[in-house]
């Protein structure tokens, strides 16, 4: 069985192709599409906060001190526009980015004149900075109007904050940190990973069985005096191997990564959500997915085996990479917790397992649980499988 | 020696509709199955080479599949060197080497990886390897390949390396399907050497071909398979005689129109 899965594990790692999609692309290629994402996403939100914006100004005359704080403010533009201009037309034709349109009730003296809505025409579809920009300058005004008035009711500073909220509900959350973004992120995570192994193991899949089938190196191997359950565990330790691999190199280099991108507040956030997570929990996750690997495969030596060439091979393992994403959706569904049946869904159990160990609420007697009947499963496919790799119409098709 | 007595083998069809018209008119297809050996005997003594004669659809290739154990006949049984093959595959396969026709190499491996990988799994030790590896080569001419991966070979070497890797474990039979297809002069020549020295040291040989030159250049004996069953089993002096002038292709002719009568 060990020369087996050493003969494959030498072909592996001498195949281009495997050796790109295990390790080239989540070491660099993901990244490097990640990298490129955010630092496009980057310069857009610069070239947005840096842009000058021309902008029209429609009642002025009301509102002197934004007029003046605009004029002031570095990045804007003035244009003046006809009184009766067509607003959507002339921001359509990039005349203007915005049209700012002061009410006549507009006042210095909000306590006389009541609340002023002042109107922001523009195009919002896009990425943009121009709301937050001209709030900037108006907030700096509603600031000083509210400062105004205060003083006129000679109120005392307490009084003022009091009117401005008078109650504060405030959420006192008993989840911690890892709790809280444990259950926001922590149904993605074994979706990624789940794909990941699968995706890892697919390649090795179809070579080891349908790749056998087309090279002509089959029947020697079959003739071979070895056991066949040993060329199918030696087979299948080499297809569990890669899709393991390949999940862990990606989920190393994604979090790798990730801190290197991530700055300011994301470093300290993953920082402190990765290391809420015990040693004990991520030992925990790994040994979960040992026997989902193992379902894949199973399922993917089968299917392999059973193929007549390394194309159709493929094509089975496409129908299967869609069929599992129904148990992995299952589990990121609103509403769908590691309780009563769900408990015992393949698959979406272990999913759901992940995440109640990412959120740190897992009950370690449910886990074994779930990993025996989860190990019986790919128990039980292991056996099919080496079944499968004896029958004549299988090999000889 | 090998000894093959009344050999039978069916397959289920999978889709009798995508069957040619011809296959369809085949006699051996009954019902949703075709046999595809029907009665198929012969026996090579040591130190001979049988010939395996038939027409492509013969069973030819499904006859030595099971002489190998690749595949496990429905009637019949095979005997190497005084082991049933159907009651001790793993220890007939112990006994055997052999080439399909249709096989292949592990391209990322290089030619000697191959056959040291065949060897192991036949638990040989590794300087029993070694050595075997440096007299084959040396018997096949593949010094100069030996150590390139096998995704760089030619027809040639591919053939060359594969017979190296059926025999590496020192068989006490040796059955290559079809070994000289598809190669030039050159390669024919030394799998025919080849296959002359297995018969000098006393190993039975049986081979499967289309060129009867080679069978009367090599062959102690000859088997001629159609429709599944044995024609003809005999010597090649017996063959010859099948024909008028003794000439080769008039006695495969004649073999095959007395079965079809």
């Amino acid at each position: 069985m060990w020369l087996v899965f050493l003969k494959e594990i030498k072909e592996l790692v001498r195949d281009k192709k495997t050796l790109f999609f295990m390790i080239a692309v989540p070491i660099l290629v993901m990244p490097a599409f990640a990298g490129v994402a955010i630092y496009f996403a980057h310069s857009a939100a610069t070239e947005a906060q840096n842009k000058v914006l021309n902008y029209a100004l429609v009642g002025g005359q009301y509102a002197p001190n934004i007029d003046t704080e605009m004029l002031k403010t570095e990045g804007f533009a003035r244009v003046e526009i006809e009184q009766d201009a067509d607003y959507k037309e002339l921001i359509k034709s990039q005349t203007v980015d915005f049209i700012l349109e002061i009410p006549a009730n507009y006042s210095n003296d909000i306590l006389q004149s009541g609340q002023a809505l002042i109107k922001l025409h523009l195009n919002d579809s896009g990425l943009n900075r121009v709301f937050n920009r001209v709030n900037d300058i108006v907030d700096a005004q509603v600031k000083l109007l509210r400062q105004t008035a205060f003083s006129q009711l000679s109120l005392s500073e307490d009084q003022q904050i009091a009117l401005l909220k008078p109650i504060i509900l405030e959420k006192v959350n008993t989840a911690d940190t890892r709790e809280n973004w444990g259950e926001k992120i922590g149904g993605l995570i074994p979706y990624f990973i789940f794909i990941l192994c699968l995706q890892g193991a697919m390649f090795p899949a179809a070579d080891l069985g349908a790749g056998e089938k087309e090279r002509g190196t089959l029947e020697t191997l079959l003739i071979s005096p070895i056991e066949r359950y040993k060329l199918v565990l030696g087979k299948f330790l080499t297809i569990a191997f890669a899709g393991l691999t390949s999940a862990l190199i990606t989920v190393t280099s994604l979090a790798l990564w990730g801190l290197i991108l991530s700055q300011g507040m994301a470093i300290e956030f993953v920082v402190a959500f990765m290391s809420s997570i015990g040693s004990v929990d991520f030992i925990l996750m790994f040994l979960m997915l040992v026997p989902v690997v193992a379902i894949f495969a199973s399922i993917l030596l089968s299917l392999s085996i059973y193929a007549k060439s390394y194309k159709e091979a493929q094509s089975y393992m496409g129908t299967l990479m869609m069929l599992l994403f129904v148990p992995i959706f299952l589990a990121m569904a609103p509403g769908v917790e590691l309780k009563g049946v769900w408990a015992w869904v393949p698959l979406t159990n272990v999913a759901l397992a992940i995440k109640e160990l990412i959120k740190g609420t897992m009950d370690y007697f449910q886990l074994i649980a779930i990993f025996g009947s989860t190990a019986l499963i790919a128990t039980g496919l292991l056996a099919f499988c080496i079944y499968w790799f004896n029958k004549e119409k299988v090999l000889f098709r | 020696m090998i000894e093959i007595k009344n050999l039978a083998k069916k397959f289920a069809v999978e889709n009798p509709k995508k069957l040619s018209e011809q296959e369809k008119k085949d006699p051996r297809l009954k019902g949703r199955f075709f046999h595809s050996v029907l009665d198929v005997s012969f026996k090579v003594n040591q130190g001979e080479v049988l010939g395996l004669l038939g027409p492509n659809g013969a069973g030819k290739t499904t006859t030595l599949r099971m002489l190998s154990t690749a595949l496990q006949p429905d009637q019949g049984s095979v005997d190497i060197n005084n082991v049933n093959v159907l009651k001790n595959p793993l220890l007939a396969r112990q006994k055997i080497g052999f080439l399909s026709g249709s096989t292949g190499l592990y391209g990322r491996l290089t030619g000697r990886e191959n056959i040291e990988y065949f060897g192991q799994l036949h638990g040989m030790s590794k300087s029993g390897i070694e050595s075997r590896i440096s007299e084959l080569s040396t018997m096949l001419e593949m010094e100069s390949f030996l150590d390139r991966r096998s995704e760089t070979f030619s027809t040639g070497m591919k053939q060359k390396t594969s017979i190296a890797r059926a025999v590496v474990h020192n068989p006490e039979v040796v059955i290559l399907d079809e070994p000289t297809t598809g190669l030039d002069i050159m390669a024919t020549q030394t799998v025919l050497d080849f296959i002359r020295s297995l018969k000098k040291s006393k190993v039975p040989v049986i081979f499967s071909t289309h060129h009867l030159g080679e069978v009367e250049e090599l062959c102690d004996r000859v088997t001629v398979i159609d429709k599944g069953i044995s024609q003809f089993d005999g010597s090649l002096q017996e063959f010859k005689n099948q024909a008028q002038d003794g000439n080769l292709h008039g006695a495969f002719l004649a073999t095959i129109q007395q079965g079809e009568l």
